[in-house]
């Protein structure tokens, strides 16, 4: 089971209810698509580059297939291209691809929300197919401890394209969420999830208080026939300018605290 | 050319002609020859024969509308009560903040010009000739959900919008902490909050309109501009059980708690109160049969009644509440006022009470009511059975003054479909507010002590209603307590025609499949000695109970 525990464990069992995020197209609005690109554009030389991208174009048709099939299919599909990739050069892309990228791309609304959830006592916890080597960071810039995401499995420091079961998708992060509320003393019914697309509606149907965020068409209609709360995150903070008084500067001001401290625990590790 | 007041003096003596006592025939009783009655049935119309002997409380007649509004305005501008005109409190270095009502009001929405877009325009053209360039227009939605920006521009107009939109024309946020500031307490140790832009301005000039009696005066500033943290002093069980009834502002300890507040913002703030009254021209053109006496329909009314039902049932339930909701109301102003609050709101008060009143002699042990497709909370949005409830209990229950028309212990029936539907960006607490809480326990102080503070704290329903256009978290509950002084005083309520009767259940009602069932359930103990009332709607009424 791809459960990741902090040295903090033990403040968090406390708890009683945690908030489940998604994190693709949920709390920023990239997909998993996105980050393989970004990482095969920075992998190896540029010959190295070329041929990452080329192999990723011939599975275009494949990744479409298994998008409109089965996500986790596509996740099987689209880690395959890692293979032969060492780790530590997987690490360092994910930090860069985190700093750089993903967290220009957070929705501010969505950092607004898992605070204000943190301060009601939801313990956060992030749920997502990316992999752990953007996942990690992305956590502890955002100062969550507890994620599930896909690993890859390594074998001699270099990545065997393969991935380790459980695949995060589907039901299988309904499934690590129960069992993760289970070994923590959390109570499920009184816990929040929040996701964007269909094929996480096992995950929203099995904790208390589904939220559908910035939902595809499957989603909204399925959250519009069950009652499920329907959240729409911006880039711009919510409709530009409608708001009285968005702090938005506050929550960058936040973020900016929170990367200072993540550049100064980076510095201390060195 | 006659100035402007001389007009309006020829217009009041006109509307002297529709005192309340001056109208015949808006208390009916039925015989057996008597036509079916029509009866809102949420998104349809019911049409249904009531048994003889049945008491038909009918709405006045719309009052004469004033035929230059805008005059009127300049007019209430340049005479204010009790305060010195506005332009003599101006000058081009101080800050203006202008609040307006939010969609809630009026119902259904104002046929354009909103009455809205008639005072911005007016006041802000005052204030653009005096230099006055520090302007905020803040929609006072309190915990109301945030208007969109078609249905902002719609309500003022293309001016204000278009010179103002977004920066410095805005939905209150009563979440945004930076943005409320606490101006003290009232002598019954009540916190008073208010939006920070409106106590730091110089001047706070309040457009409102007044639809019923228990709009504008001091409710305007200090529940509409206001955060929980205010609002959470009256909007509770023991404060609305204690109101004799929500439509009598001089029996209703709900607006005794907002004057006070009232007086402790006027003491800190300058505030500029600008009230309207609209007449009940709520249908008009192809609809206005829903205004008359059924027993004088015409062949062409009973032909458009028809014609308009048949309409409606053939069409899907999302369609025909589209259809709906995309009406607009003819109505007419029939006063303007401006000056000191409390002052412009008794002479407003005068003019919707002439509006609506009909005095009716003693109480019934039934009250048949119709509860429409739209209430303050649903405008563009689903009736569900919080909010029939709160139609039903709240608003109809409490359409008198006196007393109500209902005996203590009496039955009351309410005709609505009830079906378990819900809005899930418009309330997604209430429905969890329905499921979870409704489910242990329908006992208001109950649900304030189990529940309350979790729901008016939630942060996604708090993010719901910042950002997207959501109820507050805790807005279900203030539904729920406004039927509290009827759940108190009803022996009995059924849902007439209910589709659902496991939501009746919920809501702690009686099903009833249709509304010749539901009689008699309700005269089921008396027989034909109970007395039965049908508080005929639409338009408004109000009944002043002897």
């Amino acid at each position: 089971m791809s459960v990741h525990h902090s040295a903090a464990r033990g403040t968090r069992t406390a708890a009683r209810a945690a908030a489940f995020y998604d994190l693709d197209g949920t709390l920023a609005d990239l997909n998993l698509v996105h980050a393989a690109l970004y990482l095969f554009t920075n992998l190896g030389e540029w010959s190295g580059r070329l041929s990452y991208l080329l192999g990723f174009a011939a599975r275009i048709p494949a990744l479409y297939l298994a998008e409109q099939r089965d996500r986790h299919l596509l996740n099987v599909t689209l880690f395959e291209i890692f293979k032969g990739v060492s780790r530590d050069r997987l690490e360092t892309l994910g930090e860069e691809y985190c700093d750089r990228v993903l967290l220009k791309h957070l929705y501010p609304q969505a950092v607004e929300l898992i605070e204000a959830n943190r301060a009601a006592g939801l313990e956060p916890v992030l749920v997502t197919g990316s992999p752990d080597f953007i996942v990690a960071p992305l956590a502890d810039r955002l100062g969550i401890s507890q994620f599930a995401a896909n690993r890859l499995v390594y074998g001699r420091g270099r990545a065997t394209g393969r991935l380790r079961p459980p695949v995060m998708a589907g039901e299988a992060k309904a499934h690590w969420c129960a069992a993760y509320a289970k070994a923590n003393g959390l109570e499920l019914a009184a816990s929040w999830g929040y996701a964007d697309s269909h094929y996480d509606l096992p995950f929203l149907a099995a904790i208390g208080h589904p939220v559908a965020v910035n939902p595809d068409r499957r989603l909204m209609a399925t959250a519009r026939s069950r009652q499920w709360p329907i959240v729409r995150f911006a880039k711009s903070g919510g409709q530009a300018g409608t708001i009285a008084g968005v702090d938005r500067t506050a929550i960058e001001g936040w973020l900016g605290r929170r990367l200072n401290g993540a550049a100064g625990s980076q510095a201390e590790r060195t | 050319m006659a100035r402007p007041e001389a007009r309006l003096k020829e217009l009041n003596r006109a509307d002297l002609r529709h005192e309340p006592g001056a109208r015949r025939d808006l208390v009916v009783t039925l015989n057996r020859r008597s036509q079916p009655r029509v009866i809102a049935y949420g998104d349809d119309f019911m049409l249904e024969k009531l048994p003889a002997g049945t008491r038909v409380v009918y709405p006045p007649p719309p009052l004469e509308a004033l035929p230059d509004p805008d005059t009127a305005i300049r007019y209430a501008l340049l005479h204010p009560l009790n305060a010195d005109p506005m332009f003599a409190q101006l000058n081009p270095n101080m800050r203006v903040t202008i609040a307006i009502d939010d969609v809630s009001l009026p119902l259904p929405p104002m046929r354009r010009p909103d009455v809205r877009e008639r005072l911005l325009n007016s006041v802000l053209q005052t204030l653009a000739d005096y230099g006055v360039d520090d302007v905020h227009v803040v929609i006072a939605t309190s915990l109301h959900r945030r208007m969109t920006e078609r249905e902002i521009r719609r309500t003022v107009g293309e001016r204000a919008f278009k010179g103002l939109w977004p920066e410095r024309l805005y939905n209150f946020d009563a979440e945004n902490r930076a943005e409320i500031v606490m101006l003290g307490k009232t002598d019954h140790n009540e916190e008073v909050w208010l939006s920070r832009r409106a106590a730091e301005s110089d001047l706070l000039i309040y457009l409102n309109i007044n639809l019923v009696p228990m709009d504008g005066g001091h409710k305007s500033v200090a529940v509409g501009l206001a955060p929980y943290q205010s609002l959470r002093h009256h909007h509770n069980p023991a404060t609305l059980r204690d109101c004799h009834s929500f439509m009598d502002p001089t029996r209703s300890a709900l607006h005794t708690s907002a004057n006070r507040m009232g007086a402790v913002i006027n003491q800190q703030v300058n505030v500029f109160s600008i009230e309207t009254a609209i007449n009940n021209q709520m249908y008009g053109g192809m609809l206005d049969f829903l205004h008359k006496n059924e027993d004088r329909f015409s062949d062409w009314d009973r032909m458009r009644l028809k014609g308009f039902r048949w309409t409606l049932g053939s069409v899907s339930n999302e369609l025909r509440r589209q259809m709906l909701h995309q009406y607009t109301a003819p109505y007419g102003i029939t006063g303007v006022w401006a000056g000191e609050t409390e002052t412009v709101h008794r002479q407003a008060l005068q003019r919707v009470f002439q509006q609506y009143a009909v005095p009716v002699k003693g109480q019934s042990d039934v009250l048949i009511v119709g509860v429409p497709y739209i209430c303050p909370y649903n405008v563009n949005s689903i009736m569900n059975p919080v909010l029939v409830q709160c139609t039903g209990l709240g608003y109809l229950f409490n359409m008198f003054r006196n007393k109500p028309l209902l005996k203590p212990g009496g039955t009351m029936i309410i005709c609505h479909p009830l079906r378990d539907e819900f809005h899930p960006e418009h309330h997604p607490s209430y429905i969890e507010f329905f499921h979870r809480c409704l489910a242990e326990t329908t006992d208001a102080t109950e649900l304030e002590k189990l529940f309350e503070a979790e729901f008016a704290r939630n942060p996604t329903y708090i993010h719901m209603y910042r950002y997207g256009h959501a109820y507050h978290g805790v807005h279900p509950f203030y539904m729920w307590y406004w039927g509290e002084p009827a759940r108190q005083h009803c022996g009995r309520v059924i849902a007439a025609g209910c589709e659902e009767p496991e939501v009746a259940a919920r809501l702690g009602w009686e099903a009833a499949d249709t509304l010749d069932e539901a009689i008699a359930m309700a005269t089921s103990e008396q027989g034909r000695s109970a007395t039965i009332t049908y508080l005929h709607l639409p338009p408004l009424v109000i009944a002043d109970v002897e």
